[in-house]
């Protein structure tokens, strides 16, 4: 019976066109929906000369579709307590719904227009461009992002999906018009490789039925085929600097690529990262380097694994006079990672911490969605979340240094610290 | 030893029930159980902020919110982390004019855990030399962190320029200057005096056995001593008689304004209008949603959307007025397409203050705000953290029942009535601006 199953067991139904549908029950108590469609259209496989066009697509998306403009759209989910957001990835471009349950019906319609009919309208186009200009004009001077960046644009060669941060150029942007945003919808957002997860006291099939009829065979595309990675490339220990004057702090970002998320040693990679950086408070740089030093008030680690190909990114940010001290202690934490030095009490405590926060994400509607779409993202099995405990109790210490080594893997790796001189 | 604790059951909150326990040491705790809640979440309000620092010791609230994770006797360093997310909870504190917060959320089997913990480091956290001196390293870190944001140095700023007495004039974070100079006991002799049972309000949601609990929290807590002297600010801050203006130059893309005016304190009848101004102007239902503080992203719909954003003069147009124990300041920020001048932008966004001034919200418009602001409330409950997050905000800020009185102000309030805060509150004499140019543009 929908609405009292945990939100970790997802199932899902698959339309005559081929369109999966994955379904989770909302967290007991929980009185909000959630609804994403996920298409193939990131900004990994755009053309360099098009660069910004899947931010472009996506921002538009929300911002009128059939016969509301921006305004009366907002209006109508305002109305409703509802919101409507999109985002992008190298590899996907969603659209969000989150609402009152109690409104879903009067709600969805409005999610299907706008991945169905969206306006396009010249104003918009042109108000969305403004505000991809400002953003890349920030990425350039604002330390962090320009630090991120430069580090994709070192380690990923020209032509990689993942070297790119979806902004384009002022040039790029210009080049985008509506004839070619109309084109990615027809061939990339309304294709066959595109999905939909709902939590929902609703049945899959109940939602299904409620998206199929107002989609009917719109979504047709052939699915585009993934992108041809190129060879990876040899890091240097060298950092490159930016210099941004004015600014306070350095930012760090050592980084390079790693695993896919189907590779076997991705659990262990997983807990490598944790170990490293990724469990906040319990991890080697925070306790090393913050709470040991003081030298950092922010430091960390992420994994991205990907369809395609992974990355791997250390940060800090830290005093302009010590960046070179910090990078050289983010250096030797990984080096560490590699040698064998976790031992099984470090790893208890990291595991149990990452499988307890699942219980975390079963707060709210929102929360538990996202466990759904990481599920759709990274093409798991429905049962994944069943299982993920199992597979990361099977992991021992010896395997997460050895996966570390493959998927923080420092001979690929490249370092950038941007920031005042 | 404290003396006897009393219980008292509150109205509801978001449908939500509450029950009230009032401990011998002055301690007051809220319990809202929520029945097939995954989690619990623990919450401890200090009505200590910056509002109560000095010159010279500007950040130690602060500073000693990083302190409070950095030991006491039964978890010494680290242990509190280890603890926390051993079993895959979250914790987390931060700091505000008004108060400090510290947070635990863990799956709810563990919930005692946190009390455990937040019973310990009450009032008898370790502020050892060393300690201190490390944690000052970090949070200049943190400060040098907000200021590569321009936004960041232009709202400082702003709050300068419109407090030249009351302590709302400098940041949370503190003047680097202070945080260099402030020394270990004198960090230690602030926590003594500000930090015990009489100032702070617990909170607990979530799924848990209410009598349980509450006996745990005698158990637990009775034992801190009664500390923790008053935090009223008795520094009003005067009239401002004249416009007051900077430009500021730095880092970053396109120009900005930031721009306030004197709000009024969550305790005055017009702070509801205020915060309705908020919406009508900005959109965002803040305190009203499930977002609270953070933004829901953009608002076609609303006033400075419309004149400033949809006309191409800017890429984001906000406005945010947060209620606040003293009377607080009603801001706008807008920043300029690139290649709008600022005073372009400065021009319209006056020209609508005046239009709104002058002739307040239509019916419509009113009708509108006030309905999502009443579908926003629905869920803004939903998860015990975001319950407890609202439920022990509201109370610091003003005791029990100020959410529900807000809430039906709000159902109340005319359109002229929007119109005469609006005047009152946009009055050129009581303005202060920020105009950010940066660097080379």
């Amino acid at each position: 019976m929908p609405g009292v199953e945990s939100p970790l067991l997802l199932d899902s139904v698959t339309w005559d066109g081929g369109i999966e549908l994955i379904r989770q029950s909302p967290p007991v108590g929980a009185a909000s929906f959630s609804i994403t469609f996920l298409a193939p259209a990131g900004w990994g496989q755009e053309p360099a000369a098009q660069g910004g066009r899947s931010r472009l697509l996506s921002a538009l998306l929300t911002s009128g579709a059939g016969t509301w403009n921006r305004a009366e759209l907002a209006r109508r989910l305002d109305a409703l307590g509802a919101t409507l957001h999109s985002d992008v990835s190298p590899e996907n471009l969603s659209v969000t719904l989150w609402g009152p349950e109690a409104h879903r019906d009067r709600l969805i319609p409005l999610l299907t227009e706008s991945i169905l009919r969206p306006r396009f309208e010249p104003l918009e186009l042109a108000r969305v461009r403004r505000e991809l200009t400002e953003r890349q004009m920030r990425e350039l001077r604002q330390p962090a992002s320009r630090a991120e960046k430069e580090l994709f644009h070192r380690i990923f060669s020209r032509g990689h999906p993942l070297r790119e941060t979806g902004f384009g150029s002022p040039a790029s942007l210009a080049r985008v018009d509506r004839a070619a945003l109309r084109r990615e919808l027809a061939t990339r957002v309304h294709s066959r490789g595109s999905r939909f997860i709902a939590t929902t006291r609703l049945s899959a099939e109940e939602v299904s039925r409620r998206l199929s009829r107002a989609l009917g065979d719109v979504l047709e595309a052939d699915l585009p085929p993934p992108p041809e990675i190129p060879p990876r490339t040899r890091g240097s220990e060298t950092p490159q600097r930016v210099e941004l004057p004015g600014n306070s702090q350095s930012e760090i970002r050592l980084g390079g690529p790693s695993l896919v998320r189907s590779d076997p040693e991705y659990p262990a990679a997983y807990l490598a990262n944790e170990v490293l950086g990724g469990r906040s408070l319990l991890s080697r740089l925070f306790q090393r380097i913050r709470e040991r030093r003081g030298l950092a008030y922010h430091t960390g680690s992420e994994l991205a694994s990907g369809l395609w190909d992974g990355c791997w990114v250390v940060e800090a940010g830290t005093a302009p006079a010590q960046s070179g001290r910090v990078l050289s202690l983010l250096h030797q934490e990984i080096r560490q990672l590699g040698k064998g030095t976790l031992g099984r009490a470090e790893l208890h405590r990291i595991r149990e911490s990452a499988l307890g926060s699942i219980e975390l994400e079963l707060e709210d509607t929102a929360s538990a969605h996202g466990l759904a779409v990481e599920v759709a993202e990274s093409a798991l099995p429905l049962q994944h979340w069943t299982e993920w405990p199992a597979q990361l109790r099977a992991v021992s210490p010896a395997a997460v240094s050895s996966a570390s080594l493959r998927a923080l893997d420092l001979e690929f790796a490249s370092s950038v610290i941007a920031g005042p001189k | 030893m404290a003396g006897p604790s009393s219980t008292s059951v509150q109205a509801h909150n978001g449908g939500v029930h509450v029950e009230q326990l009032r401990l011998g040491n002055g301690l007051t705790a809220l319990l809202a159980p929520m029945p097939g809640a995954p989690t619990a979440s623990v919450w401890v309000w200090y009505r200590v902020g910056s509002k109560n620092e000095w010159p010279g010791m500007t950040g130690a609230s602060h500073w000693v919110e990083h302190m409070l994770f950095n030991g006491s006797p039964k978890y010494p360093k680290g242990a509190m982390d280890r603890a926390i997310m051993g079993v895959g909870g979250y914790l987390n504190a931060f700091t505000d004019v008004d108060f400090t917060a510290y947070l635990s959320t863990v799956p709810a089997s563990y919930v005692t855990l946190p009390l455990d913990i937040e019973a310990d480091r009450m009032s008898r956290a370790t502020m050892n030399q060393s300690e201190v001196h490390r944690e000052r390293k970090v949070v200049l870190s943190e400060r040098e962190g907000a200021e590569n944001w321009p936004e960041f140095r232009a709202e400082e700023e702003l709050w300068a320029l419109a407090y030249r007495r009351h302590p709302y004039r400098w940041d949370p974070l503190g003047y680097p200057e202070d945080i260099r100079a402030l020394d270990a006991p004198r960090l230690a002799e602030y926590y003594r005096r500000f930090y015990g049972p009489r100032n702070a309000l617990l909170v607990v949601s979530g799924r848990f056995d209410r009598v349980a609990i509450a006996r745990f929290i005698r158990s637990r807590f009775s034992r801190v001593p009664a500390t923790g002297e008053d935090p009223t600010v008795r520094e009003v801050e005067p009239v401002q008689t004249g416009a007051r203006q900077t430009d500021m130059t730095g880092p970053g893309t396109t120009p900005f304004l930031a721009t306030g005016w004197a709000g009024p304190s969550v305790t005055e009848p017009t702070a509801a209008h205020a915060m309705l101004l908020d919406v009508l102007l900005g959109g965002e239902t803040r305190l009203f949603s499930t977002s609270s503080w953070g933004s829901r992203g953009d608002h076609p719909s609303s006033r400075l959307y419309r004149r400033l954003v949809a006309t191409g003069l800017a890429v984001r147009a906000s406005s945010a007025f947060g209620p606040r124990v003293h009377p607080g300041l009603f801001t706008i920020h807008a920043q300029c397409a690139a290649g709008v001048p600022l005073g372009k932008l400065e021009a319209a966004l006056d020209r609508e203050l005046e239009r709104f001034a002058h002739d307040g919200p239509t019916r419509l418009e009113l009708d509108e705000v006030r309905e999502k602001i009443e579908q926003s409330t629905r869920l803004a409950y939903e998860g015990a953290t975001r319950a407890a997050f609202r439920l022990g905000y509201f109370h610091t800020l003003a005791g029990a029942g100020l959410e529900d009185r807000l809430l039906r102000q709000v159902r109340r309030i005319r359109p002229e009535a929007v119109r005469e805060a609006a005047r009152a509150i946009f009055h050129p004499a009581r303005r202060v601006t920020v105009r950010y140019t940066p660097q080379g543009s």
